[in-house]
């Protein structure tokens, strides 16, 4: 069956929103298919993009933005667009939103400097900057996954407790409302630095603070996302090839032993 | 330019010269280390306005030299020229640009007594203390070469810089000499807005265009009203020949015709180091003729574009820090035609401390070519998979090597390197000094 089935991966905003190698997911999403043969297309979402283009993707990508481009896209993002972008999370499309994205599906994000800027509000959450003069937060960044059913698939997938390693690198703070967390912090400071909390997980929409790129060194993070979008778009159970992802669990082991993290190592895939 | 220094501060700032002096005497007898920020900053601590005291003093002028990438190179090249116009130069040539470093390479000419003898001097400024030492400084010219992305983790984002860099330039003397990077939309529209005298460099030629607007690219939005710029063509990165088709807003005139003017080293980049050197040193007074020699002669700094010989094999460093500054170094890699290529990927102060930034950077352009690349480094995995990624057909006959310890790596790559070919190394910073220690000390050999 496998070499009959076609993906396409929305990227939203490439040239806006990409700013601390976000690309990186895109990349890692296309290369994980192509290594397996399915046939996969990165559709690049941006301001010529129409409201039919959005219902076609499978999957979801947004990354970071500075300020300026995050208005831009705000502007964009309206209409008949932002419905169907709407559309998509609510019906479960699966997607990875990166620092500046989720700030732009949740409630509002306000600049250091500047105008509040209003968002589609799908997740329940709201993030402000507290001024050109604060820290921003920087630096590696571990979180042990706790939004109950992702953790239960991940788990069950990989075998032992996931955990996902990546880099902050972000001046604004977010604060949940009801929407479950993505993880607790192991490492670093996560939405706020104050509530022990990272990211968001809503449908299967997952928000995150953690670049790195994030999926490239949490492949089952990639895995999960992909089996998600198949099973989907196939409705039927989807069972993916294992790759040799050596270089990925030596990137990991690395950083863990360097933040002197004690964590279990993610075993083979099944 | 020279003024009067009134007698208490002459006697503070000669006790501040005297410590640093001692300070820099101690530190390279003992060996440990260049001494090219210590004494700057035990100074400052004993007279916090020494930087304003030295700069003053420096008989014909401050150049002061801004930007992302090529400000050690350009800095050194126009050091050259006036030298061998046969003025006297200071010059924080170590690359030190924060400010106790200026004020280092400034007391480098102070007699014991806190005077100052040099006709010019060179400073190369950090993007982010720039707005700090334009007051104490008051340079006559402001070379502004570019803003690309570059180490967020410290700096924010590259709109914020400009706009700061504006606010800080407003109000120097109006008779200031600014020459902001034309090519650069974002300096472009700062230098169409300043009151003082600007000069823009730039490039006008079409046949270097890319063919493509490369990913890593941070301004391509309007500077004065958010629209997106349309690009005749595009020489690196954002820097091309742009208009707004919304407000109007368009490249600034160009003070200097590129064509006219040969290049230092190899690299498009060179060619805007170049450019922007001799426009300032033209202002200066420096003749034609002196120009173009240095430029005939220049050898290039410390690891930009350095080239060595070791075990009878050619080596090139190019210093890669930064997506815009790879791909450069990629495409110069590529059209030297070398097979075997090092990447040293650091994550210390020096090189930023957030490595995503590789992931921006079209290593697909190095890896399609096949050969073999030779991987190591603090994030030596980190750079591994960015390559793995890269790779689309497992079978072009790529060689990935991954090592560890940088040692093993060096040697690896070399004997992987044919006789009669170079090997490329493309390192961060701390990573390029760790390299040129390995290969200059013979610590494998």
């Amino acid at each position: 069956m496998n070499h009959k089935m076609e993906l396409t991966i929305g990227w939203l905003y490439p040239t806006l929103m990409s700013t601390y190698g976000d690309r990186g997911n895109a990349i890692c999403l296309k290369r994980r298919c192509e290594w397996r043969g399915y046939t996969v297309t990165v559709m690049p979402l941006d301001q010529n993009a129409t409201a039919v283009d959005l219902r076609q993707v499978d999957l979801l990508v947004g990354g970071g933005a500075q300020d300026r481009q995050q208005e831009i896209v705000m502007r964009d993002l309206r209409g008949a667009k932002a419905e169907a972008l709407r559309e998509k999370i609510d019906n479960g499309t699966p997607g990875v939103f990166t620092c500046g994205a989720p700030q732009l599906l949740a409630h509002y994000y306000e600049p250091a400097l500047g105008q509040r800027i209003e968002g589609l509000g799908l997740f329940d959450f709201v993030s402000v900057h507290p001024g050109p003069n604060a820290r921003r937060c920087i630096g590696n960044l571990v979180i042990e996954v706790t939004a109950t059913r992702l953790a239960q698939e991940l788990t069950a997938m990989i075998g032992s407790t996931p955990y996902v390693i990546g880099f902050e690198n972000h001046g604004g703070r977010t604060k949940l409302g009801q929407v479950e967390p993505l993880g607790r912090v192991v490492q670093g400071l996560g939405n706020n630095g104050e509530d022990g909390t990272e990211g968001a997980f809503y449908q299967n929409a997952i928000a995150t603070y953690s670049h790195g790129p994030v999926l490239p060194k949490n492949p089952f993070l990639a895995d999960w996302l992909l089996q998600t979008a198949l099973q989907q778009k196939y409705q039927e159970p989807i069972l993916l090839a294992p790759l040799d992802d050596t270089l990925a669990t030596q990137a990991r082991e690395a950083m863990f032993k360097r933040l002197r993290v004690s964590v279990p190592i993610v075993a083979k895939q099944r | 330019m020279s003024k009067t220094i009134q007698l208490i501060d002459r006697l503070r700032l000669g006790l501040a010269v005297l410590t640093a002096k001692t300070v820099t005497f101690i530190v390279r007898s003992l060996r440990l280390g260049a001494a090219s920020v210590l004494p700057g900053e035990i100074a400052r601590r004993i007279h916090p306005q020494l930087l304003h005291l030295l700069s003053c003093q420096v008989k014909q002028g401050i150049i002061l030299i801004a930007g992302t990438n090529g400000k050690t190179t350009t800095s050194l090249l126009l050091c050259t020229m006036l030298e061998r116009q046969g003025w006297r130069v200071a010059h924080n040539a170590t690359g030190a640009n924060l400010e106790n470093g200026l004020i280092t390479a400034l007391l480098e000419n102070t007699n014991p007594i806190g005077q100052l003898n040099a006709d010019y001097a060179i400073l190369e400024v950090d993007e982010n203390v720039v707005p700090k030492v334009l007051q104490p400084i008051q340079p006559r010219i402001i070379l502004c070469l570019n803003l690309f992305r570059d180490q967020l983790d410290r700096y924010g984002e590259v709109d914020t810089i400009s706009q700061r860099w504006a606010k800080a330039i407003a109000p120097l003397p109006l008779e200031t000499i600014v020459i902001p990077n034309a090519d650069d939309p974002t300096l472009s529209s700062m230098g169409q807005q300043l009151r003082q005298r600007v000069l823009f460099f730039g490039l006008r030629e079409p046949k270097q265009y890319l063919d493509e607007i490369p990913h890593a690219v941070d301004s391509i939005y309007c500077p004065s009203c958010g629209h997106s710029l349309e690009y005749q063509g595009v020489y690196l990165s954002h820097l091309g020949d742009f208009h707004c088709p919304s407000c109007g807003f368009h490249k600034g005139q160009l003070a200097i015709d590129s064509r006219e003017w040969p290049q230092i080293l190899i690299g498009l980049y060179n060619k805007y180091n170049t450019l922007a050197a001799v426009l300032a040193a033209q202002q200066l007074g420096v003749d034609d003729v002196t120009i173009r020699d240095t430029i005939a002669n220049f050898q290039a700094a410390f690891g930009r574009a350095e080239e060595l010989e070791v075990k009878g094999k050619h080596v090139r460093i190019l210093l890669s820090k930064n997506p815009v500054g790879m791909n450069e170094t990629i495409r110069a890699v590529n059209q030297a035609g070398g097979q075997t290529t090092l990447l040293v990927l650091n994550d210390r102060i020096p090189d930023g401390t957030d490595v995503s930034w590789i992931w921006d950077v079209d290593t697909e352009k190095l890896v399609e070519r096949g050969g073999t690349l030779v991987v190591s480094g603090d994030r030596v995995y980190d750079m591994a998979l960015r390559l793995r990624y890269s790779q689309q057909d497992d079978n072009n006959g790529l060689q990935l090597i991954v090592k560890e310890d940088l040692q093993a790596a060096i040697a690896t790559a070399l004997e992987h390197t044919p006789a009669n070919e170079t090997l490329h190394i493309l390192p961060t910073y701390s990573a390029m000094l760790e390299v040129r220690e390995v290969l200059t000390g013979r610590k494998i050999l």
